[in-house]
């Protein structure tokens, strides 16, 4: 029987297996190459889509036709174009030229990446209007004041329901029924409540998260294993010990990655928070340019949300390596930066202690 | 059975001078632990289950009991019920006379399962119960040591959970059930989950913790062997309901060590419980025969 070869090619489709580390910097690469490759080919090879004509010269114009309208700088239909171009050449004149092009709303990928850099130099079109950098701050600090308040009050809520069967009777039902409501559908009452500024903008970033974080963080709580607050109570912990000293610290880790995926859920109410009262922030932005038709603008703004939201996550998510020493092996740069100064394997000096009991490990383990 | 060599066993009831000593003295100890008509029955989809009925036994200080039976006997009921994790419905707990009511310090337990707070270290582990019972961080990481000490892992205090081998994991639980110093150690199959090698190291061990500190250790097992080994007596439990069907003292003397496996009355034990706990049924028979 020959076995299966151990192949790049059977490893990277072997299902529940990581591909090599080499393969994962490539996919991680292509996962964002791609997309951008797909625009590219949309945007400048010719042949592909283009359904408009940039015309540069429009002949003629005193040709009269039914495509007489066609002048320069119009961004007409491929159809109209070759029609003008007909009624041209039947009456014997000047042609008209131009180049394929695609519609307005899809701006090239290096009109969009010189937005991203012009964008933020260019000034508010009215006095007044927030330059791009304040608008994305006020965006952050919306987010943040909504996402705190959330927690503040969601994730002590989560787990006395994930921990106390009490509270999780009491509230969890009206959390339930709340939840299915759409966060916008507040934005009126809102406003007519707390006013046109940030107030009413926070407070929809919150309903949206809390209802939500309630249900994630009792859940969460409830998948702590059992037997180790049994083990606690074998230990004389009581019932609010077992919360401080098992469950909270228990839960932590996976608390702390919730929360990563419902600071992402806090953006997503994040436009509609902002057109709500006076427009505000990035979604403002993004409404004027909009009208504005500055389309690469608009396309600039939005990668730079996604991209302060990846960020941040990224952040959180490398700040949570060190946070919870017990669950991760501490990242591997950590140990490079401890062998340049002084080369100890393990936090310094090795007491003998410690050395024998590393031998007595190994022992075990190779029992 | 052609083929087949036949020893001459004694009779298990038979005990040697020293051991007929050991249980006089057993029996003149105060009883720590008192499992007075203890009954138990779940209310499940059909209806009423009874899992235990009429457990009656008692444990003396300083001695080791085993509770042995077939999977299904309600053996990890009964211990639940006595660390006062679970509740009987008939009869009680009594703990120097006092009846249990939930779980408390007076008795530890070490589970099957692994049961190391992950986030804490080894010695933070330890501390854990001293914490509970407001001993100062000082004193309480002094005792810590100790304990560790006890068990042969004073060089792991550092170090989390995860870094640690099955086998340690449950000294170190040991240590943490040891340190709350409680009237009864209760130990649901603690080496359950161990390859035989660790197990055969653990069951030393824990046979020489409990000689150098007297401790009262109450020990669930389905290994007759385990049960042989370590115990003064096994309450020997039967199935529907969970039931005493006898109690056995075992006349092996003390200190036990491995070459007793094969002697006379260690073997007359362990052939007393093969027929209590796993009886031949009518199908092995015809299969036999």
């Amino acid at each position: 029987m020959s076995r299966q070869k151990n192949t790049a090619g059977a490893r990277l489709f072997a299902v529940r297996q990581d591909v090599s580390p080499r393969a994962r910097a490539v996919l991680t690469a292509l996962a964002f190459a791609l997309p951008l490759l797909m625009w590219s080919a949309v945007s400048y090879t010719p042949f592909i889509w283009h359904p408009y004509v940039l015309v540069e010269d429009p002949g003629d114009t005193t040709v009269a036709g039914k495509y007489d309208y066609v002048r320069e700088g119009q961004r007409v239909e491929l159809a109209e174009f070759e029609g003008r171009n007909r009624e041209l050449a039947a009456a014997g004149k000047q042609l008209a030229t131009g180049e394929r092009a695609n519609p307005i709303y899809l701006p090239a990928p290096h009109e969009v990446a010189r937005a991203f850099v012009t964008a933020f130099g260019t000034e508010p079109q009215r006095r007044g209007d927030q330059w791009l950098h304040e608008s994305l701050w006020h965006s952050c600090q919306i987010i943040f004041w909504g996402f705190i308040y959330s927690a503040m009050l969601g994730v002590p809520i989560g787990v006395l329901c994930g921990s106390l069967s009490f509270f999780s009777r009491l509230v969890e039902p009206f959390v339930d029924f709340v939840r299915y409501m759409p966060a916008p559908v507040f934005g009126a009452l809102a406003v007519a409540i707390l006013g046109l500024k940030d107030e009413p903008k926070i407070t929809i970033i919150f309903i949206g998260t809390f209802f939500q974080m309630v249900l994630v963080v009792s859940n969460t709580t409830r998948q702590l294993d059992g037997a180790l607050i049994e083990a606690a109570q074998t230990l004389g912990a009581k019932n609010r010990q077992l919360l401080a000293r098992v469950v909270v610290p228990g839960i932590l880790p996976n608390l702390y990655r919730d929360m990563r995926i419902l600071i992402g859920w806090a953006w997503t109410y994040l436009v509609v928070a902002e057109l709500i009262g006076e427009k505000s922030g990035i979604s403002a932005f993004i409404y004027q340019q909009q009208r504005y038709r500055n389309f690469e603008n608009v396309y600039a703004a939005i990668a730079m949300i996604g991209l302060i939201g990846l960020f941040t996550d990224q952040i959180l998510a490398f700040i949570g390596r060190f946070l919870f020493p017990w669950e991760n092996e501490r990242p591997r740069f950590f140990y490079r930066i401890q062998r340049l100064f002084g080369g100890a394997r393990e936090g310094g000096s090795d007491t003998q202690a410690q050395a024998q009991a590393r031998v007595a490990v190994k022992a075990e383990a190779s029992r | 059975m052609t083929g087949a060599t036949h020893f001459e066993l004694p009779d298990y009831h038979e005990q040697s001078p020293p051991v007929r000593e050991r249980f006089a003295q057993l029996d003149a100890r105060p009883v720590v632990m008192r499992v007075d008509h203890l009954g138990k029955t779940f209310l499940g989809a059909q209806g009423e289950v009874q899992a235990l009925g009429d457990i009656e036994f008692d444990v003396r200080r300083g001695e080791f009991i085993s509770v042995i039976g077939p999977s299904g006997c309600g053996k990890s009921t009964l211990i639940r019920i006595l660390a006062g994790l679970d509740y009987p419905t008939e009869g009680a707990v009594m703990l120097d006379g006092e009846p249990v009511i939930g779980p408390g310090a007076d008795r530890g337990m070490v589970f099957q399962g692994y049961t190391l707070f992950p986030w804490l270290t080894v010695e933070k582990n330890v501390m854990f119960g001293l914490k509970m019972k407001g001993v100062k961080r000082r004193e309480a990481r002094e005792q810590a040591r100790h304990w560790l000490e006890v068990v042969g892992l004073s060089g792991f205090a550092g170090h989390y959970p995860k870094q640690l081998s099955g086998g340690m994991k449950q000294r170190v639980a040991i240590a943490r059930a040891l340190a709350n110093q409680p009237r009864i150690l209760l130990m649901d199959e603690p080496f359950g989950a161990l390859d035989a090698q660790t197990r055969a190291h653990m069951q030393a061990h824990l046979l020489k913790i409990w000689r150098d500190l007297d401790v009262t250790i109450l020990f669930i097992t389905h290994d007759l062997d385990e049960a042989v080994y370590l115990s003064d007596r096994i309450v020997a439990m039967g199935t529907g309901p969970g039931h005493v069907q006898e109690m056995i003292e075992v006349p092996v003397e003390r200190p036990r060590s491995p070459e007793q496996f094969l002697s006379g009355p260690f073997l007359a034990t362990k052939k007393r419980l093969e027929e209590l706990i796993h009886p031949r049924t009518e199908e092995m028979r015809a299969l036999e025969a």
